[in-house]
């Protein structure tokens, strides 16, 4: 089984679902190790990638704001969000006396579990994906609203006015901006032709949408990159915790191991959607490819193509840290006007504009 | 609608208020009437703005010189006061460790909120009256200086020390004097005199730091042990000297 | 004119509702005082329907000192100490205030060097008081960032008082009779060497928050106060200058050295939170201004005038004083019976109390948002307000 995985060729995919299929017919051990290795790996990488955002976020706005940021904990801090996971797991479970007990402990379960369905299908090399599902564009979707009911549940069985209207500017503000980024998705699924995320990568193997797709590349991964910082609850749209105003939003009354969910999930969340973004607008784990210089091609071939993934991702994140860092906060009137007057009409202009331009084949390299 | 210009102030005089004739600069408003721009000027005004604050953000980031924060503690070495800095309350001594101040009473008096509470004795030797004890609280002390202002003899001075955190908030009255007796003056005195000097100096009792268990405010503190008094040091000595 | 008088408990009592199934209830909620935009232990109750805020009744008292009733105990000396703890961010504006209120009483008349050192702090406590004002603007409407560079540049500025005077933030240094001590050596230099750092920050304060989208969008039209209503509602300082009014008691009435420079008063034009904004950074300029002209003339002179061993007994009567602070005019007034170090009654006529009872005008059928950025841009420092 390592062995099956170390020489695996390096652009064929095969997710560890398809190798398990492959494995249950002749031997039934290795198909449930490979089980346990997408569970296990999926598990280990939430928690592992949650604590070195945390830190790369508090090292990021440190530096932004003239601070050093974490510096005591291992070399530069680089501990400290391990120290910071030991001290919530040790923290005190309060529950509010008069909170919604069930629903209460449900939330950030069902916030996390929105987190791990979407985290599965991201592709992050050629052979480093669990599923690779037929309609991967539709399932992100639909899983993302599932987070969304984490957060309603949490405002609500809190039992407090702030939490709870917390909760109803996040279901207001998710349900306005997934129409724009659904429509932003639709762009790149007209474009590849597909709604599996493997074929959407492989079908950027002449050059990724944001530039093949040029106007309406650029303008689809504007509108999803804002709209999925709105539906991320983060900065400058993160109405439903809104410090200032809300004194933490949905999550005010959570302590300890249940609000390390709800931190963690947004986390990872950040990296699904940076991760979204670069599969479908950057190419995914797709080297810089021009269709056509077949030098040029086989150059950008030798970096390996987690590499590839993995830098895009981060430029992204980091898009969006430094977003974070910069902006004020957006008024509940405001957020819904740009979405409603400005994105969803610009999405569906982009909608007709890339319906039109792969009619009429107005994209780079439409013919291979 | 419409983005703000925000060099665009104008100036004006006005003699609203009173006769005299003010200066003012009036604060920029979104342009109307003629000035008004099309709405394609103010989206771009506004995404340029936009960028415009993205490039202050990461001119920091990319500079890390540009860091302002000091690494407390480790810097404790390298990290100087200002000599002006009110630390903590002490009291001026000679280099015999004679101090200045004969408790004359001028501090306690100036204080605004009894910080400061001074007992005096008579000197068996030259029947004067001199300091026995120099209590300073720390935990009521506001550091307003006005003990300092009201002392004629220069008995006081605040040292550089502003580590004064505690974990037993008795430790946070100090006695400043090491010594209950006669102040240097005194002691001068008698020795430019040639009069009982060494009865004089005999008379100089030592004083500890921190005297016991002191009753706060006017209360005893039932089941509190008593102040350990021989090992205080660590716990209260500022580094700075 | 009758006042109608009621207490806490019926004006927050929800009325019953309707037999229209589609009526919304109100409902009210607190806000403090323990929250993160109050700036310390304000309490407001909000009524709200949905977001809309319909009504804020401000609740004091949690940070009651009873600064007033201390000072009767106290002698004119030992009071000075007690202002700072009031309106901290313009202590050595209140330490003036009560020494130009003994001053006036005993008609003391001071040289130009105790003058012009006071102008100056005065100003530089002003500009601190601004920029931490502005840090905290932005992160009341969700931008960190800005909190840390007003921190950052307010720490130079502190820095020049501690070299000075030993203290940070309560100085106690602007006494009756003059200052408590002469101004360090490197006070010139630390004071120039300041304005040519923050010149250029003050730029870039205007490119970070002023002239950013999302905070015009913000501030502008937002908790918008009639020149008519603030100044029946006796708000004074930045605020009440954004509503249109030019009152600035440094031109109007000058005291100190304000008399001998040369400086524009901001005022805005409509009184929404944009004005009151766009005041208060403008302000930054203008004392930066005052301080240019006055940092290279300071004259010798003595820097006390009266002896701290001689008592301070003002005249049998009434004594007042104002000042403008950074927040607006703070007045002592102080009763004295003629024979006594201390007052009878002293009273401080403080610039929060005044400007807090504007925000329920301010925010009447506007968003909690806009109830955030109402309070941040009334400049509120709480134990000014209780004191």
């Amino acid at each position: 089984m390592l062995e099956n995985l170390l020489t695996h060729s390096a652009f064929e995919i095969l997710t560890l679902s398809d190798r398990a299929a492959q494995a249950l017919a002749e031997n039934p051990w290795e198909a449930a190790g490979y089980t346990l290795l997408a569970l296990g790996g999926t598990g280990a990488f939430l928690s592992l990638l949650g604590m070195a955002l945390i830190y790369v976020e508090r090292k990021v706005a440190a530096h932004f704001q003239c601070r050093l940021g974490p510096m005591r904990v291992g070399w530069h801090g680089m501990l400290q969000s391990i120290a910071d996971a030991l001290k919530l797991l040790q923290k005190e479970d309060i529950i509010p006396e008069k909170a919604d007990k069930l629903l209460f402990f449900l939330a950030p379960v069902f916030s996390i579990i929105a987190t791990v369905l979407a985290l599965i299908i991201i592709p992050m090399s050629p052979s480093l994906q669990v599923v690779d599902l037929n309609i991967g564009v539709i399932f992100i979707s639909a899983v993302g609203g599932f987070g969304v009911l984490g957060i309603l549940l949490a405002g609500w069985s809190s039992n407090n006015k702030w939490s709870l209207l917390g909760a109803m500017r996040a279901g207001a503000q998710f349900i306005s901006y997934e129409i724009s980024v659904t429509l932003s998705l639709l762009v790149i699924t007209l474009l590849a032709g597909s709604l599996q995320l493997s074929e959407i990568v492989q079908s950027q193997q002449d050059g990724w949408w944001i530039w093949r797709g040029h106007i309406v590349g650029v303008v689809a991964f504007f509108v999803f990159i804002i709209s999925s910082t709105a539906e991320l609850n983060r900065p400058p749209f993160d109405l439903p915790e809104a410090e200032s105003e809300l004194t933490g939003g949905f999550h005010t009354e959570y302590s300890g191991l249940r609000f390390s969910f709800f931190f963690l999930a947004e986390f990872i969340n950040m990296f699904i959607a940076s991760a979204l973004g670069a599969t479908l607008f950057f190419g995914g784990w797709m080297p810089f490819h021009i269709g056509g210089f077949e030098t040029f091609n086989s150059i950008m071939d030798l970096i390996p193509p987690g590499l590839w993934f993995a830098g895009k991702t981060a430029f992204i994140v980091f898009l969006m840290m430094w977003v974070r860092w910069t902006f004020p906060r957006l008024r509940v009137d405001q957020l819904m006007r740009l979405e409603w007057k400005f994105l969803l009409p610009v999405g569906f202009i982009n909608l007709f504009a890339a319906a039109t331009i792969v009619l009429t084949k107005l994209y780079f390299f439409p013919g291979q | 609608m419409g983005y703000i210009d925000t060099k665009k102030s104008t100036k004006a005089k006005v003699t609203t208020v009173g006769n005299t004739p003010i200066n003012v600069v009036i604060a920029p408003r979104s342009p109307s009437g003629a000035d008004s721009e099309s709405l394609l000027t103010t989206i771009f005004k506004s995404v340029k703005s936009l960028f415009v604050g993205m490039k202050v953000t990461i001119g920091y980031l990319v500079r890390p010189s540009t860091v302002v924060t000091q690494q407390y503690p480790e810097n404790r070495e390298t990290l100087k006061m200002f000599d002006r800095f009110r630390g903590q309350l002490r009291l001026i001594k000679d280099e015999n460790n004679y101090m200045n101040c004969n408790g004359c009473n001028f501090c306690e008096i100036a204080c605004p909120n009894g910080s400061i509470v001074i007992t005096d004795q008579r000197n068996p030797v030259n029947e004067k009256l001199e300091l026995e004890r120099f209590l300073w609280r720390l935990d009521s002390c506001t550091f307003c200086n006005a003990c300092l202002q009201a002392c004629p003899h220069d008995a006081l001075e605040w040292s550089d020390g502003f580590e004064a955190a505690v974990y037993d908030r008795r430790l946070l009255v100090y006695t400043l004097n090491d010594y209950a007796g006669p102040p240097v003056k005194a002691i001068n005195r008698a020795k430019k005199k040639e009069d009982r000097v060494e009865e004089l100096l005999a008379t100089m009792e030592p004083r500890k730091q921190y005297g016991g268990p002191v009753p706060l405010a006017g209360r005893k503190m039932p089941g509190v042990p008593a102040l350990e008094t021989e090992n205080t040091k660590d716990n209260a000595s500022p580094k700075h000297k | 004119m009758a006042v109608k008088i009621s207490t806490l408990e019926e004006r927050i009592s929800v009325p019953a509702e309707g037999d229209n199934p589609l009526n919304t209830q109100e409902y009210f909620i607190n806000m403090g005082p323990q929250h993160p935009a109050t700036h310390g232990v304000l309490r407001l109750m909000l009524k709200l329907d949905g977001e809309t805020v319909r009504e804020v009744i401000p609740v004091l008292g949690y940070i009651h000192r009873g600064i007033e009733k201390i000072g009767e105990h106290q002698t004119y000396r030992q009071f000075v100490h007690l202002t700072d703890r009031c309106d901290y961010l313009s202590a050595m504006m209140n330490n003036w205030a009560v020494s130009l209120m003994v001053e006036k009483a005993m008609q003391t008349q001071l040289n130009d060097r105790i003058e012009y050192i006071r102008t100056i702090m005065a100003e530089l406590e002003r500009i601190q008081s601004h920029m931490l004002w502005w840090g905290v603007l932005g992160m009341d409407l969700g931008a960190f960032t800005p909190f840390l560079y007003g921190f950052r540049d307010r720490e130079m500025i502190t820095d020049i008082f501690e070299e000075t005077i030993g203290c940070r933030l309560t100085m106690n240094y602007i006494q009756p009779g003059g200052l408590m001590d002469d101004i360090h050596p490197n006070f010139v230099k630390r004071v120039k060497d300041v304005i040519a750092y923050a010149k250029p920050k003050i730029d870039e304060y205007e490119e970070l928050l002023s002239g950013n989208v999302i905070i015009q969008e913000r501030l502008r039209n937002v908790g918008t106060i009639t020149a008519e209503q603030a100044t029946s509602l006796g708000v004074t300082g930045p605020v009440l200058r954004a509503s249109g009014v030019a009152l600035d008691l440094r031109r109007v009435a000058p005291y100190g050295a304000y008399g001998q420079v040369d400086f524009e008063v901001a005022v805005g034009s409509v009184g929404d939170c944009w004005d009151r904004y766009w005041v208060r950074v403008e302000e930054i300029r203008q004392s930066f201004r005052i301080i240019e002209q006055l940092i290279d003339n300071i004259p010798a002179g003595k820097t006390m005038l009266s002896k701290p061993a001689k008592k301070i007994i003002l005249p049998e009567g009434s004594h007042y004083a104002q000042l403008e602070t950074a927040r607006g005019i703070l007045g002592i007034y102080a009763v004295s019976d003629g024979k006594s170090e201390n007052p009878v009654r002293i009273h401080m006529r403080s610039p929060n109390y005044h400007n807090v009872w504007s925000v329920d005008a301010m925010t009447r059928n506007a968003r909690i948002g806009d109830l955030v950025a109402n309070i941040s841009s009334l400049d509120i420092v709480v134990p000014d307000i209780d004191r």
